[in-house]
């Protein structure tokens, strides 16, 4: 063997360990997205979708300081967009404590449906660690799709009746009492004063 | 009129050269008086005297300044709730919930002095001041005399031993005066209530009270029996104007220019003007007697019409208006 | 008059000695005080006028049935802010009358006579107060659930507009009462309340802006106005749990506290003239 190809065998090596040392972090960690039994099969806007994000450790060695955290995506045609989660959800990243090798870790995820529309979600992981990683990655679940029906929030049904009806009822009271008051005439003076 | 009543002599209200301010001036400088139980006490003084300001530090209303206020023999102002629970008081002006009938008014006064009257005592409580308004009608549609007898009522709701009123006839009829009148007798004479009023009516102070006092710029100027003070107002008459009652003639023309102005003994003169004339007899002169000399000296006498028939009366407004006239030219200047 | 001597028959029959009525007595004035609310003409105006406010807010929603989750939350927000000034409105109003109008009318007089102490007239006139809040409570709920029931958070926002709106309202019911108290006319107590009341719930005005300027900031600290409504963005359209509110509670609790303190020491100088 010559020293060339000795050489780069050995650069072959070292790089080889090198990305097996930066990707083996991430590809260490295997997430998986798991809706809850409970969630509505038709979901509509309103509800609450539960999910359940399970980081498991494949490694040889323990990971500390994963960071999860959901990804919403809006897949309607001519919609497509990333969605703010602020107002879906009250929880956008876990930190997890460390998770041994062949271990799990689990957090839960709760979405409050404000908007319809179909949609895509994901749980990302990863374990930044202190250092500037060049081969810092992150692990990605698959999609759970779902898609949020629209619910009418304001019912003209309800709201003609009670917002004529009220001032009604009211106002039927104001005129009774007038009436009452009406009903005798004043007493006058000749009448006994 | 009565003096002391059946010889009660229970102090009631007692003020001691009280001092008071209200609203940044000096309103009472030196008022003093005694109210007694059985006795209606009348006030009486010209508007501002302080009559009302002076009812207020009896009800425990108003702190004095100065002096010494006790009643019911406690400390109106330290002990109110125990003065208030056995004082029935009417203000001047009176302001009613015009949306509650006048049962509902007085049922609801009664609990608030710890006591809940079934419908039919408050509707004798109302006919014994003379309101007859049915059971649902609105104080808003009553009358003001209506009004004024509610307000009565509600004085004597809790069946006070004292009573003070602020005009309690003001507005009435003559009839409704007198229903007043016989009421408040009643309650002093008969049932031992003694009664502090503040009035105008002179009439009404000589008819119901058995003392008054004259407050005047603050200051009590007077206080005492209706007999003493109107011997103090006949004491106060000039002796050339005469005593006793007065009469106006009407002459038969101006002649009375030139004709003789004798008078006869026991007559004078108090005023006169084209046909009228004004003339003060004596009391112990009959009057068919002094015109038959009249006209003996040429007065051509027409017509004659008496002025005023208790002297009494006269003589009360004379000292009011005498003692009063110093703070009414005040107020002018 | 009839029989004149009954008259007094009962002086000396009724012979139980004198007992303080205090709390007993203030129930008797808050039952007075819904009496004129809830059965006088005035009263029920005014309950009226809050009505067809509300019932018109709600028909400005008719013409719009589309809308997202969080606008409809945004709008029983709006719909807590606007019950929750009505109310203090209303309050405020029958706190300036309370004492203010009944010196105007001369009722006051009477009622000052009456063997009680001055707490119990005022825990009476606060009653009352109570009374004219719960009425309208009762007509804001029917708008409340047909704007919101097919939302999110309604039951928890009904409940911020109670737990934290109550203090709020009687803080501007304590107000009138006091000012009616020191200034002896209901015209004037209501004219200056009325800038109180407009001073205090600029934050429902004020745009997001200005609030988050250093003054803007500052002053959304200390209005009560302002923890009403934060705790119902928090809870409304946030989803944040109602006890989490705990700070905006307080604010509210205290300024209520400092405004029945004035009211106290105001009915405390009362002689049913002006001093």
């Amino acid at each position: 063997m010559s020293v060339v190809s000795i050489a780069a065998a050995f650069l072959l090596a070292a790089g080889l360990s090198a990305g097996s040392a930066g990707s083996s972090r991430a590809e260490q960690l295997k997430v998986e997205l798991i809706p809850s039994s409970g969630n509505p099969a038709a979901p509509h806007t309103g509800d609450a979708l539960a999910f359940r994000a399970v980081i498991r450790n494949d490694g040889r060695t323990p990971i500390s300081g994963v960071i999860a955290w959901i990804s919403l995506l809006e897949v309607d045609p001519g919609k497509e967009q990333p969605v703010d989660l602020e107002d879906w959800s009250a929880q956008r990243a876990a930190s997890l404590p460390g998770i041994a090798p062949g271990q799990t870790a689990e957090t839960e995820w709760r979405l409050r449906l404000i908007q319809s529309g179909s949609y895509r979600i994901s749980v990302i992981a990863a374990a930044p660690g202190d250092a500037v990683d060049r081969n810092f990655s992150h692990v990605m679940s698959p999609f759970v799709a779902f898609t949020v029906a629209s619910r009418p929030t304001v019912e003209t049904g309800r709201m003609l009746p009670i917002a004529s009806g009220v001032p009604l009822v009211i106002g039927a009271m104001l005129l009774w009492r007038s009436a009452r008051g009406r009903g005798r005439p004043p007493v006058s003076k000749d009448a006994g004063n | 009129m009565t003096g002391l009543a059946n010889g009660r002599s229970e102090v009631l209200v007692e003020l001691r050269s009280v001092e008071a301010w209200r609203g940044g001036a000096t309103i009472l400088r030196d008022v003093s008086l005694t109210v007694r139980a059985g006795e209606i006490y009348g006030l009486i003084g010209p508007n501002g005297a302080g009559k009302t300001t002076t009812l207020a530090v009896v009800v425990g209303l108003l702190a004095p300044t100065a002096g010494g206020a006790r009643t019911l023999g406690l400390d109106p102002l330290g002990q109110a709730e125990a003065v208030r629970a056995r004082t029935g008081v009417m203000p001047e002006r009176g302001g009613f919930y015009d949306w509650m009938s006048a049962f509902q008014y007085l049922a609801f006064f009664a609990r608030l002095y710890g006591f809940d009257p079934p419908l039919v005592e408050i509707g004798e409580r109302l006919a014994h001041v003379g309101l007859s308004a049915p059971p649902d009608q609105p104080i808003g549609t009553l009358s003001h005399g209506m009004r004024q007898r509610l307000g009565l009522a509600r004085a004597l709701i809790n069946d006070p031993s004292l009573l003070v009123l602020d005009e309690p006839t003001g507005g009435l009829d003559p009839r409704g005066r007198r229903e007043v009148h016989e009421l408040l007798l009643t309650l002093s004479h008969k049932c031992g209530i003694g009664i502090l009023m503040s009035t105008h009516i002179l009439d009404d102070a000589e008819r119901l009270c058995d003392r008054i006092g004259i407050i005047a710029g603050g200051v009590t100027v007077a206080e005492g029996a209706v007999p003493e003070l109107a011997k103090m107002g006949r004491d106060l008459e000039a002796p050339e104007q005469g005593g006793g009652d007065r009469y106006r003639l009407r002459l038969a023309d101006r002649g009375m220019q030139s004709a003789s102005k004798r008078l006869p003994a026991g007559v004078s003169v108090l005023d006169g003007e084209g046909d009228w004339w004004t003339v003060a007899l004596a009391s112990e002169h009959p009057p068919e007697m002094v015109w038959r000399e009249l006209m003996s000296l040429g007065w051509p006498i027409r017509e004659i019409q008496r002025l005023d028939s208790r002297s009494t009366n006269s003589n009360l407004e004379r000292l009011y208006l005498e003692l009063t006239k110093h703070t009414e030219r005040q107020r002018a200047a | 008059m009839q029989d004149a001597v009954s008259a007094g028959r009962r002086h000396g029959e009724r012979s139980a000695p004198y007992q303080p009525l205090a709390f007993r007595g203030a129930l008797i004035i808050a039952g007075k005080e819904s009496g004129e609310l809830l059965l006088s003409k005035r009263g029920l105006l005014w309950l009226l006028v809050m009505s067809l406010v509300l019932s018109g807010f709600a028909l400005l929603l008719i013409s719009n049935t589309e809308l997202g989750l969080l606008e409809n939350a945004q709008v029983v927000y709006d719909m807590v802010g606007l019950v929750t000034s009505l109310g203090a409105l209303l309050t405020l109003v029958v706190g300036a009358d309370a004492i203010g109008g009944e010196h105007e009318r001369g009722s006051l007089v009477p009622l000052l006579l009456a063997p009680l102490p001055r707490s119990a007239l005022l825990l009476g006139k606060l009653g009352g107060q109570l009374i004219a809040w719960s009425a309208m409570l009762g007509i804001a709920l029917p708008y409340l659930w047909a704007v919101g029931s097919t939302g999110q958070n309604l039951a928890a926002g009904i409940a911020c507009l109670i737990i934290l709106g109550t203090p709020v309202v009687l803080t501007f019911g304590c107000l009138g009462v006091a000012l009616g108290a020191r200034l002896l006319s209901a015209r004037s107590a209501l004219t200056i309340g009325l800038v109180v009341l407009i001073l205090a719930a600029s934050p429902m005005i004020l745009g997001p802006g200005l609030r988050r300027t250093a003054i803007g900031v500052a002053f959304d600290w200390v209005n009560p106005f302002s923890a009403v409504l934060n705790a119902t963005d928090a809870v409304v359209i946030d989803s944040e749990p109602l006890l989490t509110q705990t700070v905006p509670f307080a604010i509210a609790l205290a300024w209520m506290l400092i405004a029945l303190w004035y009211a106290r020491r105001s009915i405390s100088r009362l002689t049913g003239s002006p001093q």
